[in-house]
């Protein structure tokens, strides 16, 4: 018989009446080794001490604390349990915890507070019984092996094809990451066709946006958003789809719509931000960008971007003649936050100083001058790349305190760095009228697309000719620089030293000063170990 | 002048007044249990303790059901369907009446059709629905309850037999009428019906939504409560 009476159990809740009621049922059920933690971060760190087999988490753990949600996806993201774990999330009501689930973190199962011990026993032996079923395909989980998942799965449903139903999301996951598109595709369109489950339409809408059939994509959001209006992930990505297209207004209210049915949620909250800033609703943005900052500090998620948001939204929002006390004090609290919680992040140290600056610049501009300074002495040591989003926002900073000609330089380094991109340069045009700014990369971005063109008919040694007189004419240029490294590993042996390997490594060095934010650091990283063997 | 007290919302207030009186009730019932635990044996399985155990399962589901109520009302019941193993859910459905069932007497049993392990619904509604309706089975039921679940013509079936009287024949008779939700005057078993046709009607596929139905008779000889989900 399968027996959970062995295993290791973790009850997590803040009353210590339902820890001990729930202790004392599985004493009563036989199980020995029986932990409690009253808070989400009391059991992240026991977690990583010892693997539970069982975790009984309460859902809610009071206001200003983690909830299980988030417990859940800090244990999973950390690797701190097994695939074999069970995970049940204990709730008052069910629905409403399910809501606030994350798609890609779901826990085994559910358990609605009351229960009794006969329905506990139940659930874990059950429980128990589907994890051995499944054993391995969770072990090849465990493992990160996704071809080794899909051939568990294959053999799971050559077993009992009965069970095939239980299998769909495991090899849909190990198809994402094998990136094999086409059968994904397939998968998600026999599974939406058949029975139309939530995951499958958020799955199937991501996977067309990332191939740019933004319009298939949206399509997708829209049939399911029918189907389940109330899954706020479908409205994520329906926001995604909105943003591609350039209709940041309708973004916005969809995301409002996500945050309705779910505002726990600091990444949300923070692109809501993000989007209600583009579109000058600087009062959504602040309200959206504070729920950022307070949900941020019990989350894996928090972000110094929304303490920086939340400040541009406040000052954005006052009026000519400045900003009340209130304000003040609120964008100093939050300003202040990230000059100390990121110590050796110069970018964030810099623009920390500089947003308070442009805050102070109508009441206290004694202050606003020293802040200014000191953000300008850092700014000549720094090496590393801000955004572009970042940088521009300095450039603009920079201007408004009166340092024309600091943020004049701010603005050629990021038309350098970043020059390719029309979005960019956008940007820069509403900075600036200088006409060596505006056109400096132009010979270079030329140069770019004929070594792009040159690079496909093969004839890599015109082409890293071509990247390296682009590169030499911007030598910061992400996209130059990828290229040109790209070109010079093609072909080229790595395990001997040679001109070229060495000619791209000192071209990745530079590029490794871009931000991680970047869509390209991706690709960075992927040239990076190769180059470098790690 | 200030429009928020006027437009106080009764249904919202009953809502969370609901939320409220079903944490209260889930704290009473564990402490309850945990007082009970401590009794000497005899005094665990005396037949007040059985009409606890039955009032407290039948309070629960009268509120969950509230909720829904209001849920549905708002449009804001979400349906979150997967796939679930049957004889898990139904065990599971058993073990919550597993006290009440013991104390009153009654053997609950129940059959999967072993071709069709699987269902697709909603884990939490159905639940809610079944939870109900096992309650009710329970009140009327002699000694036996029975859940069976087959396949008929591609839809999954869910009955809860009973062999107690029989549902009244003109209830049987206007069964439409409490579905519609036009006539509630029979109490929760109508409010009941209705709670049950809705979360059916919820469960569509390619145009067809689920039901239920309520007929005398089965193996049981007594009450029958169908749900059809397609």
């Amino acid at each position: 018989m399968l027996s959970y009476h062995q295993k290791r159990f973790l009850i997590v809740d803040d009353f210590s009446d339902f820890r001990s009621s729930v202790r004392s049922m599985l004493r009563e059920l036989g199980v020995k080794d029986v932990d409690t933690a009253d808070t989400g971060e009391q059991a992240l760190r026991m977690c990583s001490q010892k693997a539970y087999d069982f975790i009984l988490q309460d859902f809610h753990l009071g206001d200003g604390k983690k909830n299980g949600q988030q417990v859940l996806e800090d244990l999973m993201i950390e690797k701190l349990i097994s695939h074999e774990a069970v995970f049940v999330m204990v709730t008052a009501e069910t629905s409403q915890a399910m809501v606030l689930s994350a798609l890609e973190h779901e826990p085994d199962a559910y358990l609605t507070k009351p229960f009794n011990r006969s329905g506990l026993a139940q659930r874990l032996e059950r429980l128990e019984q589907r994890k051995t079923l499944l054993k391995p395909i969770l072990q090849a989980l465990d493992r990160g092996k996704p071809v080794e998942v899909l051939n568990a799965c294959i053999a799971l449903c050559k077993q009992d094809i009965r069970y095939s139903p239980l299998c769909l999301r495991y090899r849909a996951d190990a198809l994402r990451d094998l990136n094999q598109n086409e059968a994904l595709e397939r998968l998600y369109d026999s599974i939406i066709a058949d029975r139309p489950l939530p995951w499958a339409f958020a799955g199937l809408g991501k996977l067309l946006f990332k191939r740019g059939q933004v319009a298939q994509a949206k399509g997708v959001y829209e049939k399911a958003l029918k189907v389940f209006p109330m899954m706020p992930a479908l409205y994520d990505g329906m926001a995604e789809v909105l943003v591609a297209e350039g209709d940041t207004k309708a973004a916005q209210r969809v995301l409002e719509e996500a945050i309705r049915l779910s505002p726990l949620a600091v990444r949300r909250q923070a692109l809501l931000g993000k989007l209600a800033m583009a579109n000058e609703d600087f009062d959504t943005a602040s309200k959206a960008y504070r729920q950022a900052v307070a949900q941020g500090a019990q989350s894996r998620f928090k972000d110094a971007e929304s303490n920086l948001g939340l400040a541009h939204a406040l000052i954005s929002k006052g009026s000519e003649k400045g900003l009340d006390t209130r304000t003040r004090l609120e964008i100093n609290t939050t300003l202040s936050a990230v000059a100390k919680e990121n110590p050796s992040d110069p970018g964030l140290q810099i623009r920390a100083r500089l947003m308070k600056a442009t805050s102070l610049l109508l009441n206290d501009a004694e202050t606003a001058e020293k802040l200014t300074e000191q953000a300008m002495m850092r700014l000549d040591g720094m090496e590393q790349f801000m955004s572009a989003e970042a940088a521009l926002l300095v450039a603009k900073q920079l201007q408004m305190l009166g340092q024309a000609s600091a943020g004049a330089s701010m603005l050629k380094n990021c038309a350098e760095i970043y020059g390719d991109d029309p979005t960019v340069m956008k940007g820069i045009a509403k900075l600036t009228d200088d006409p060596t700014i505006l056109n400096s990369g132009n010979a270079a971005a030329d140069l770019n697309r004929q070594g792009v063109r040159v690079y496909k008919t093969g004839n890599l040694v015109e082409a890293r000719q071509v990247f390296r007189k682009a590169l030499s004419l911007q030598p910061k240029n992400i996209s130059i620089a990828l290229n040109m490294a790209q070109s010079l590993l093609h072909g080229t042996d790595t395990s001997v030293p040679s001109a070229e390997l060495e000619e791209c490594r000192t071209c990745l060095k530079m590029v490794g000063l871009m931000p991680d934010t970047d869509a390209r650091f991706s690709r960075y990283q992927k040239l990076r170990s190769k180059a470098f063997g790690e | 002048m200030n429009n928020s007290e006027q437009a106080l919302d009764f249904s919202t207030v009953i809502a969370s007044t609901v939320h409220d009186m079903k944490n209260s009730l889930a704290m009473v019932m564990q402490a309850h249990s945990q007082w009970l635990a401590r009794l000497p044996d005899p005094q665990q399985h005396t037949p007040e303790q059985g009409v606890i155990e039955f009032e407290f399962a039948h309070l629960n589901g009268m509120l969950v059901q509230l909720l829904g109520l209001y849920k549905l009302g708002v449009n804001q019941m979400p349906l979150q369907p997967a796939y679930h193993e049957l004889d898990d859910f139904i065990e599971a459905q058993l073990a919550c009446h597993q006290d009440v069932f013991a104390s009153r007497g009654i053997i609950a049993t129940y059959e999967v059709d072993p071709l069709s392990p699987l269902g697709f619904f909603d884990r939490e509604l159905i639940a809610s629905v079944l939870g109900n309706s096992i309650n009710n089975a329970i009140r009327y039921a002699r000694h036996a309850v029975l859940i069976s679940v087959s396949d008929e013509a591609g839809q999954l079936v869910l009955t809860v037999n009973d062999d107690g009287e029989g549902y009244p024949p003109e209830m049987i008779e206007r069964q439409a009428d409490y579905v519609q939700g036009i006539n509630h005057s029979s109490g929760s078993t109508g409010l009941g019906l209705y709670f049950a046709a809705r979360i059916a009607s919820l469960h569509q596929r390619n145009g067809v939504g689920g039901r239920t139905e309520i007929s005398n008779g089965g193996p049981l000889g007594g009450g029958v409560f169908s749900l059809y989900l397609p």
